[in-house]
Formats: structure tokens, C-alpha cells, sequence
């Protein structure tokens, strides 16, 4: 058995090919906009995105999901597939979404595959499901036996730090500015995390409108660096 | 259990035109269908006294049987109150089954301080079948003058089509310091959401209907973008809710006269 620390670095690895590195999932419409303009905003605006947005969608559907894996219920886990796909009303940000779940769950099944995944994997190429990264992180993760707190802290770290990067390069920022707001996020990290463990299904899929419309913009941005 | 307001309609075609049975108790009424066009019955929702109080619960069944046309608006604006003990809780369920239209233009819901809200809406439509949905979200007037006094609203849609989910919308807008920052509100008080499902919104009609938009769109911030399954969604921001009754209208009067063939509606109101 590998050093259980292995996966968790290196699937939380912004490098790691899963394709989210060509998404901004509407930052790229602030960025245009010039309301992201420098290291401040983007971290003002990357706590909203967390506290608002990914702990009532990838965060909690995270959980959601590991929970499911672990009392054996497969079903659940592709009814959180499919509220995840159709919660999204901005197309490319549900395609990018879709795309890199399923890119993830090709690669992961590569790299640690279990039953899960397997199954998950079957359902999207069928298209009895879509693909999300939060299914296939839990499927991995539990797979693993990794801690469902860790996972999830591992899990919303990588969604950030994937999303720093692009900041760095979209902005652009300089990649040391973007390490301190890795450090600055940490205790929004910590208290989004508690947050999670509270929220239960009722409240998954909960999202914020300003963040949709942006999203939504970006449709029709004419020069764009990322596709969504 | 008991509502304080339940409400159940059925519209079926008969000869050449729909009609509609209904039945309802507790403080949700109706007005005797009206025939704005000549086959398409409308229905106009009426709250007996003042508006949603603590505590309340109300229930509506909707059901278009096949083939069959209902548009279904509201009298007044929605106000709800203070809740200090139990949110305010709206559900309702609707059934359109193979090739049925549902039109379903509420006027705006006004949130006044302290209240607190949760609206969950499931539609289930059968092939064919088609659905407008709006609705619009408005903070009350308060005594200091102070807007945002409400303490949140949750608001579910959930559209399935064939039995499979199509959209998950949900909202949950919770005033606090940051409502109107990025993301959220965005500088602006009122919320608008337009819902499309139809065979026919593709891509092509969600462009054809954003230039539609975009001359209307002053003093607004909207977003539109297309369903997989055949769909559009708008969401507009704005600083009161004429603006979007406008973009909303604007969108209702193409989208019927694209997928329907049909011209716009007049209300009566």
C-alpha cells in the first residue's frame, strides 16, 4: 500500500490533467469586466465563490456522495450526478463541469480504480449519468480509506488552488501573490468545511445569481482565455 | 394535513378549447377562468387577506392534461410577512402531460422584514409538452427605509421531463453585509428568473431571443443561456421590479409568438 499522503498530493496537484485548468467558471467575465483586476479582488472574490457557492454544490455534494459510497447506495450517488448536471444554468459552466468530472473519472480509474468508479464510469459513457468531480473524488477517496473530513478538505483545496492558478495566468497575478492567497483562504477553508458537515441534501445545489449571470456572460465574451 | 391555503387545478381539452376544473379551501381562490384567446382558458390566483403570515402553508396542484393550454397568472403581488417563529412554506406540484403549454407568470413575491420563505416547485412534463415560468423576487419596504429587512428565501424548481431531471434550479438568497457584492446581488435589490422548456429553445432561439432582449435591458444586469434538454433560462438584476416585469414580458411575447405561434398576452389585472 502507497503513503495514503501520495494521492492526496498528487490528485490535489493544480497540474493534475483533469482540465480544469481551461475553466473559470465566470471569473474570466469579472476579469473582463475589470472587477477582478488584482490580488485583492480575486481573493475577495474567491471566498464568495467558496462560501456561497462551492459549499452548496461540489462541497456538499462531496459529502453527499462519499456518504452514499460508504452505506452502499449507488442510486444516490447518480441522483447527486444528475441534480449537479441540471443545477447548472449556465451551459458552459455545467459542460465544463461535465467535461472535467468525466476526464477525472477516466484518469482516476487508470490510477486507483475500485468498483465505484467503475460503475460511475459505466453510467457516463452510457449516459445514464453526466460526470462530476465531486463523485469521483469521493469514489477515490473512500476507495482509499481516506478520512471523509480530509477528503474534503483535499477536495476543496484543489478546486481552489486550480482555480489560483488560473487567476495567476488570467489576470495575471504573480504566482507568489497567488500562493499567499492559499495561505489567506485557510481559515475560509476551514469554516466552509465545518459548514458542510451541517448542510444536509435540502440544502444542496444552493446558488447565487450574480455568479450565474456572469457565467452566463461569458457566452459571449468575444476574446476568451478559458471556455467557461 | 391542513394548509392555509390548498388549491387544485385540472385543465383538459374539450371540443375545441381547454377547460378547467378546480377546486380550493383555506385562503388560496380563484377567479372564474377567462378566455383572453379563444381556446386557452387563463386563471387568475387570488390571496384572501393580507398576505403570507407566520407560519403558513400553502399548497397548489396543477395538472394540464394532454393536448390541452392553461395560462395561470396572480391578481396581486405576494407579500410576505415576518415569520418569528415558522418560515412561510409554498409547494407546488405540476403535471403537464404530452404535448400540454403551461404558462405560469406570477407577479412579483415581496419579502418584508423578518421574513423568512421557502418555495419548492416540482413540474413533471410529459413528450412534447411545454412550460414558461417566471418569477420575481423583491425586498419590502421597510419602516427605516432600509431595503433588505427579510431574513431569506429558498426557492426550488425542479423540471423533469419523461421522469428525468432536467433542472435543478435553487436559490437561496440570504441578506447580509455582502448581498449586494460580487456574485450575489451585485449592486442590485431585485431578482428575476425566466424559465423556458421547450422542445424548440435551442441554441439558435436562445441568441435569436438575447438580441431580442438586449434593447430592454437598460438598468438591468440579465443572463441567458440554454438548456441541454431543450430550454432557456434568463436571469435578471435590477433596482425594481418593472424592469424585469419588462424583460420578462419582452421574453414571454417572443417565445410565444417563436414556439407557440401565438401573439402576446394581455392581462387583465
Amino acid at each position: 500500500m502507497t503513503n495514503p499522503l501520495v494521492p492526496l498530493l498528487q490528485l490535489s496537484d493544480s497540474n493534475f490533467p483533469s482540465g480544469a485548468f481551461s475553466h473559470s467558471f465566470g471569473f474570466e467575465t469579472y476579469i473582463q469586466e475589470n472587477v477582478i483586476s488584482d490580488k485583492d479582488s480575486f481573493a475577495q472574490a474567491l471566498i464568495v465563490f467558496l462560501q456561497k457557492q462551492l459549499v452548496f454544490t461540489d462541497g456538499l455534494a462531496f459529502k453527499l456522495a462519499y456518504e452514499a459510497i460508504e452505506e452502499v447506495m449507488f442510486s444516490e450517488v447518480l441522483e447527486l450526478d444528475h441534480i449537479l448536471y441540471t443545477n447548472g444554468v449556465a451551459k458552459e459552466t455545467r459542460e465544463g463541469n461535465r467535461r472535467i468530472g468525466e476526464q477525472m473519472a477516466k484518469l482516476a480509474i487508470s490510477l486507483y480504480p475500485s468498483p465505484v468508479l467503475e460503475r460511475y464510469l459505466e453510467c457516463i459513457q452510457n449516459k445514464e449519468g453526466y460526470g462530476h468531480t465531486a463523485v469521483v473524488f469521493a469514489a477515490v477517496f473512500h476507495h482509499l480509506q481516506i478520512s471523509k473530513t480530509i477528503a474534503l478538505e483535499t477536495y476543496l483545496f484543489s478546486t481552489i488552488s486550480s482555480m489560483v492558478q488560473n487567476g495567476v495566468r488570467g489576470i495575471p497575478i504573480g504566482q507568489s501573490e497567488g500562493q499567499k492567497i492559499l495561505v489567506s483562504i485557510q481559515p475560509y477553508l476551514k469554516s466552509s468545511i465545518e459548514k458542510i458537515i451541517r448542510l444536509s441534501k435540502e440544502d444542496l445545489g444552493a446558488g447565487i445569481p450574480g455568479l450565474e449571470i456572469a457565467q452566463m456572460h461569458h457566452e459571449r465574451l468575444h476574446v476568451r482565455l478559458f471556455m467557461s | 394535513m391542513n394548509f392555509t391555503g390548498l388549491l387544485e387545478l385540472n385543465a383538459k381539452k374539450s371540443d375545441h378549447r381547454s377547460i378547467v376544473n378546480s377546486y380550493y379551501e383555506g385562503a388560496l381562490k380563484i377567479t372564474r377562468p377567462i378566455y383572453l384567446e379563444e381556446k386557452t382558458p387563463s386563471i387568475y390566483l387570488i390571496h384572501i387577506g393580507g398576505g403570507y403570515v407566520d407560519g403558513d402553508t400553502y399548497y397548489s396542484k396543477l395538472k394540464v392534461e394532454e393536448g390541452a393550454e392553461l395560462l395561470v397568472t396572480s391578481q396581486a403581488s405576494t407579500k410576505v410577512y415576518q415569520t418569528p417563529k415558522v418560515p412561510v412554506e409554498q409547494h407546488t406540484e405540476i403535471e403537464l402531460a404530452k404535448n400540454s403549454t403551461l404558462e405560469y407568470i406570477m407577479d412579483p413575491l415581496i419579502m418584508y422584514k423578518g421574513a423568512r420563505f421557502i418555495q419548492k416547485t416540482s413540474v413533471n412534463m410529459g413528450e412534447g409538452a411545454s412550460l414558461f415560468y417566471s418569477d420575481i423576487i423583491t425586498p419590502g419596504w421597510a419602516e427605516n427605509g432600509k431595503g433588505f429587512q427579510y431574513d431569506w428565501i429558498r426557492s426550488k424548481l425542479k423540471v423533469k421531463k419523461n421522469n428525468k431531471l432536467v433542472l435543478f434550479d435553487h436559490l437561496w438568497v440570504e441578506p447580509d453585509g455582502e448581498i449586494q457584492g460580487i456574485m450575489q446581488l451585485e449592486g442590485y435589490t431585485h431578482l428575476g428568473t425566466f424559465i423556458i422548456i421547450h422542445g424548440k429553445a435551442d441554441k439558435t432561439f436562445t441568441d435569436q431571443l438575447y438580441e431580442e432582449l438586449v434593447p430592454f435591458s437598460g438598468e438591468t444586469r440579465f443572463g441567458i443561456s440554454t438548456l441541454t434538454a431543450g430550454g432557456v433560462v434568463i436571469r435578471i438584476l435590477a433596482n425594481g421590479s418593472r424592469k424585469i416585469e419588462e424583460l420578462i414580458s419582452q421574453a414571454h411575447r417572443f417565445a410565444r409568438n417563436t414556439l407557440l405561434g401565438k401573439e402576446q398576452v394581455y392581462w387583465r389585472k
